[in-house]
């Protein structure tokens, strides 16, 4: 598979993925509230197009520069993270021999994009949103931090495609059960979804996204279900083997294997956003310190052992 | 190979170019907010170097680290400024002879330690395990240094939440954060913590007149309470 095809084919996935994203939305959002689903397949694409063809507005002396770049930023991070899993067992299409480090820089730069979002709009709700994801944002990625490095550890390498090679015998998920709950909940966390939307919640009002219209707010909410197909892909490559297949299959059939992890791994975030219960942020922070913090050091140390040579 | 300029001198100029102004313009930037990030931007075309130079994990490690330090930077200073929220312009620069002079021997001592150590000349082999050999290092010969400076953020770390939280040990940090009156010693805006008659839930209006003797409004809204 050469550059331009790859490239192509990452193109399709995050822009099908994205509108896939938003049609479990609206099924998850019907089931729970036991309502017809309506306009199913172009629901999500009329939304999007009523948002291009609306006005965008301005709030009061804006901080110009980020807020015109932050949906843009959350975009970007969305494709690198992409770009980073491996989509076959060849290779990815940024395959550096830190790429799970890269992919933590992808988190940590997303906690600014959202922050920097509600920042710069000088309004009371973004404002609110942004301070408070931040408060809640930070503690969840160490989580995620402790659980990916738990995940490198079999494969004594901070490479993708080492840790999927890692995963030939037995998928992580199974040998590290912690582990993709935790991602999870880390993956609620980076897409503002469910519980852990801090950031755009409708208890203020849409938080960081309160003050948007047209075509920007189009882009941060793209970016927002970029995002959940990215944090999938990486979700699907760390935990669920990511191009492995079955031993019947061939190695051309990779990308498939991976493309339908990822969409079940979408699946689960979509559903865990819907049914999982809202907190106050202090009753979550003090979860995240003291249960789940720990929790996932419980799962890196029992990993470092079974890891030990 | 040889080209008079090619792409890498190009990238590395340009990341040059970018760490310098995004550096200067730290300090010459009004918000604590914008500082910040200027700063992570200027540590970020760093990083784009150490790729560059084929140290993937520093750079990446070292844009990961950033962002998080520049995260928590912002909010910690905007939690210790009494700046609300970080929107009010402020300058970044104080203490200036003593900065400019710690500046001055900063740089005269990073480029001394430049120019006269040996700078490595012999390019990487391309199957040497770098990061493997930089995590033997980092928990091997040198893993009391690193430890140590672990220990000693660490503790910087608690000191500093001891210090910014309300009932440390030194008493309520109540008095040092109290905001200054609305006009010559009145009061501050919006409702002020009063621990002796605690019935000031919600009767925030009361003081915000800066005109009205404060006790009294106070002690006759609290029996109308109580």
């Amino acid at each position: 598979m050469n550059a331009a095809t790859a490239v192509g084919a990452t193109l399709l996935l995050m822009l099908g993925g994205a509108w896939l994203v938003a049609v479990f939305d609206r099924i998850a959002a019907a089931l729970v509230a036991r309502r017809p689903v309506g306009s199913l397949w172009l629901g999500p694409l009329q939304s999007g197009a009523s948002l291009l063809v609306s006005r965008t507005n301005q709030t009061e002396h804006p901080d110009a520069l980020n807020w015109a770049l932050a949906p843009a930023l959350y975009l970007v991070l969305a494709f690198v993270g992409v770009a980073l899993v491996p989509f076959s067992t060849s290779g990815a299409l940024v395959d550096i021999p830190a790429g799970i480090v890269l992919w933590g820089a992808v988190e940590s730069l997303t906690v600014v994009a959202v922050f920097l979002h509600g920042w710069s709009a000088n309004a009371l709700f973004p404002l609110l949103g942004a301070y408070r994801y931040v408060a809640v944002g930070l503690p969840i990625m160490l989580v995620s931090m402790f659980v990916l490095i738990a995940a490198a550890l079999p494969a004594q390498s901070l490479a993708l495609g080492a840790i999927v090679q890692s995963q030939a015998g037995l998928w992580n998920v199974v040998r590290q059960p912690l582990g993709l709950p935790l991602f999870l909940l880390l993956g609620l966390s980076l897409t503002l979804r469910g519980p852990f939307n801090y950031a755009d919640s409708a208890d203020l009002a849409g938080g960081t996204d309160a003050e948007r219209s047209g075509p920007p707010r189009a882009v941060w909410q793209w970016a927002r279900l970029s995002m959940a197909v990215s944090f999938s892909a990486m979700a699907a490559t760390v935990f669920l083997g990511g191009p492995l297949g079955p031993a019947w299959g061939t190695a051309e059939l990779g990308p498939l294997w991976l493309t339908l992890k990822t969409a079940v791994v979408l699946a689960l975030l979509v559903a865990a956003s819907h049914l999982l219960a809202r907190m106050p942020p202090s009753r979550m922070l003090t979860l995240l310190w003291t249960v789940l913090l720990p929790l996932s050091f419980v799962g890196l140390v029992a990993a470092g052992i079974e890891a030990a040579p | 190979m040889n080209d008079l300029i090619s792409g890498i001198d190009i990238a590395f100029w340009a990341l040059a170019a970018i760490a310098v102004l995004s550096g200067w313009r730290v300090f010459a930037t009004d918000s604590m907010v914008r500082a910040s990030f200027l700063l992570l931007l200027s540590f970020m075309a760093v990083a784009g170097i150490m790729l560059l130079l084929a140290a993937p994990y520093i750079g990446v490690a070292t844009i990961f680290m950033m962002a998080v330090e520049m995260m928590v930077m912002a909010v910690f200073m905007v939690m210790f400024m009494m700046n609300p929220a970080g929107l009010n312009p402020m300058s970044m620069v104080h203490q200036q002879p003593l900065a400019i002079g710690a500046g001055v021997v900063a740089f005269i001592g990073l480029s001394a330690a430049v120019l006269t150590s040996p700078l490595p000349d012999q390019p990487v082999a391309a199957d040497h395990r770098a990061i493997h050999a930089l995590g033997i290092e980092m928990l091997g010969d040198s893993m009391l240094i690193f430890e140590s400076a672990g220990v000693a953020l660490l503790s910087a770390m608690i000191g500093s939440v001891i210090l910014s939280s309300r009932s440390g040990r030194f008493g309520p940090a109540d008095p040092g954060s109290r905001p200054p009156g609305l006009c010559e010693g009145g009061l501050p805006a919006g409702s002020v913590p009063d621990e002796n008659k605690n019935h000031g839930m919600g009767h925030g209006m009361q003081h915000d007149t800066p005109n009205a003797a404060p006790q009294d409004t106070h002690g006759a809204h609290g029996a109308q309470g109580s």
